[in-house]
């Protein structure tokens, strides 16, 4: 059996009384790009910082190619590339220096490590200005940096921890574009909180919340499951509030949303849709359609609509 | 040492400002005043006070606020701790870091006081007295390190300056002879690794001597701030 590139094994970790992280397990094959999606605080920058030897846990073990980060961390850590939430670029060094340091503490050697820099600096559309401190960059060029710095050891495991936050939608774009060229040459494991990039970009993907995994497989997998659901959109042309009232009151609607006129509803079976209409009648209905589920529609399903703190 | 040897002028401008003043305003402007310490002329009495006192205050300042800094602020620990690099790596690292400035602000301090003023030395006494510098700065930059670590609000690292470092160098007879204070209290200073620093430096300077007690508590201060940094350091990581 071929060695799965990231593995947890009944990872535990507990703050106190919390629970971050709840007997979690799960295996990551090679060369996928495998997303970790979840609320805030659903105990995904935990599970990060457990796999790259930041935060130890509190009981199981995890494995990047095969080594533990409990005994052997250094090897992890040569495995490992990181993007961390936040742009932690040494502000006092120029673009090339922090990727130069970076090289250094992996004790890459100057032959080897300036045309990768190189290479890099290029890639990532920055050679022009890699004598410039990140302070003078924008947040995407920062983050192109970050990104840079990470690749710079070739690693073998990339984890991304939302990497696009923050970011405008060109540079996103790019970034995104960048993280695709990777794929044949590495794993990697990334947050976000972007329901599309997921579905567009990342081959596997799970859903956690209160530190336990929900679902996991493709994002048309898990669209699939949903599509069991029935979602309607149902738009009046007038009485918007009185059909809001008896939409509320019919025990076969499952949850309501309301837009302006338009409401999104769940109902129990396709059998409710003939009653529905009946209920609502025909003069004032402008639209009625059944709702094709996105990863959003399932993001939300498992986790709720609440907001989190 | 890429930051600092960028910024080394400007720094060194800044570092010998303040006991230079400080040279120019007791050594001078009290010199008529002031009769001679235990046989040493005034300026000559304070010189080698402050020459450490730039030194060891460079250590501990360097060491805090950078530690503080790449914790907290540029959250570039948190970059060096997922390379293969150890937590010990980044805690010497910057230890040394503190006490390289601490040695160099030190030395910039002396040639500026060389070079303007009448104060002169015995070259041969120079060995002895960089074994003091170094010691200082050693113990105070394993100090910074400690309150770098352990410190989240940046007044605080103000605050324990002013309370406890601050104090405990212009205790340790920078600018007085340690025979001022009332016997009582004479052998509890005499503890302090700050007179050690300096009284030690003093004489070492000043006449050519190593005096072994003050070596031992200076050894023994550098191994106990250097041991509680690494584990403070260490434990505050695995958080």
């Amino acid at each position: 059996m071929i060695e799965p590139a990231v593995s947890l094994q009944s990872v535990t970790k507990t703050y106190g009384s919390f629970t971050a992280v709840d007997d979690f397990s799960l295996q990551v094959e090679r060369g996928i790009i495998f997303a970790l999606l979840g609320p805030n605080g659903a105990g995904k920058t935990t599970l990060i910082k457990i796999l790259t030897t930041l935060m130890r846990p509190s009981s199981g073990d995890a494995f990047i190619e095969g080594h533990s980060v409990l005994t052997h961390g250094k090897q992890v850590r040569r495995l490992i590339g990181v993007v961390p939430q936040e742009n932690n670029l040494d502000r006092y060094l120029t673009a090339r220096e922090n990727l130069v340091f970076h090289a250094r503490m992996h004790g890459l050697s100057p032959q080897h490590y300036n045309p990768r820099i190189d290479r890099l600096l290029d890639l990532i559309g920055l050679a022009n200005r890699q004598s410039d401190f990140p302070d003078t960059f924008s947040g995407g060029m920062q983050r192109r940096l970050v990104v840079a710095r990470a690749l710079v050891h070739d690693p073998q495991v990339l984890f991304l921890d939302e990497p696009t936050t923050g970011l405008d939608p060109q540079s996103r774009r790019v970034l995104w574009d960048h993280i695709q060229t990777l794929r044949s040459r590495m794993t990697i494991f990334l947050t976000t909180h972007y329901m599309d990039e997921a579905d567009t970009f990342c081959d596997r993907i799970m859903i956690m919340d209160h530190g336990k995994a929900l679902v996991d497989g493709t994002a048309s997998a898990l669209k699939d499951a949903l599509s069991q659901a029935h979602i309607y959109e149902v738009e009046f042309r007038n009485h918007s509030d009185r059909y809001e009232e008896i939409l509320r009151s019919l025990p076969f609607v499952e949850s309501l949303e309301r837009s302006g006129n338009a409401f999104r509803l769940v109902l129990t079976g396709e059998e409710s849709l003939k009653p529905l209409m009946d209920s609502l009648g025909s003069s004032d209905v402008r639209k009625i359609c059944l709702q094709e589920p996105t990863l959003e529609d399932v993001f939300l399903e498992l986790t709720g609509r609440t907001i989190r703190e | 040492m890429l930051v600092m040897r960028r910024s080394i002028f400007s720094e060194l401008v800044a570092v010998t400002a303040y006991p230079l003043t400080l040279y120019l305003a007791f050594g001078f402007g009290l010199k008529g005043y002031i009769a001679d310490v235990e046989g040493i002329p005034y300026p000559l009495f304070i010189a080698p006070g402050l020459i450490s006192m730039t030194a060891v205050n460079a250590a501990f300042t360097e060491s805090a606020w950078s530690m503080w800094f790449h914790r907290r602020v540029q959250h570039t620990i948190e970059e060096y701790r997922v390379t293969p690099i150890t937590v010990y790596d980044i805690v010497v690292g910057k230890i040394f870091s503190g006490f390289c400035q601490g040695a160099i602000k030190g030395m910039a301090v002396a040639v500026v006081i060389f070079i303007l003023t009448p104060f002169r030395m015995d070259y041969a006494n120079l060995t002895a007295y960089l074994i003091y510098i170094a010691l200082g700065s050693m113990i105070f930059s394993c100090l910074g390190t400690i309150c770098g670590t352990t410190i989240d609000k940046p007044e605080n690292i103000g605050r324990v300056e002013s309370v406890i470092i601050v104090p405990l160098i212009f205790m340790a007879g920078i600018f007085f002879p340690l025979s001022s204070y009332p016997a009582a209290i004479q052998p509890l200073i005499g503890m302090l690794p700050t007179t050690a620093i300096f009284e030690g430096a003093r004489q070492a300077l000043l006449h050519g001597t190593l005096n072994w007690r003050f070596l031992v508590v200076l050894l023994a201060s550098a191994a106990v701030t250097f041991a509680v940094a690494a584990v403070t350091f260490t434990r505050k990581m695995s958080e």
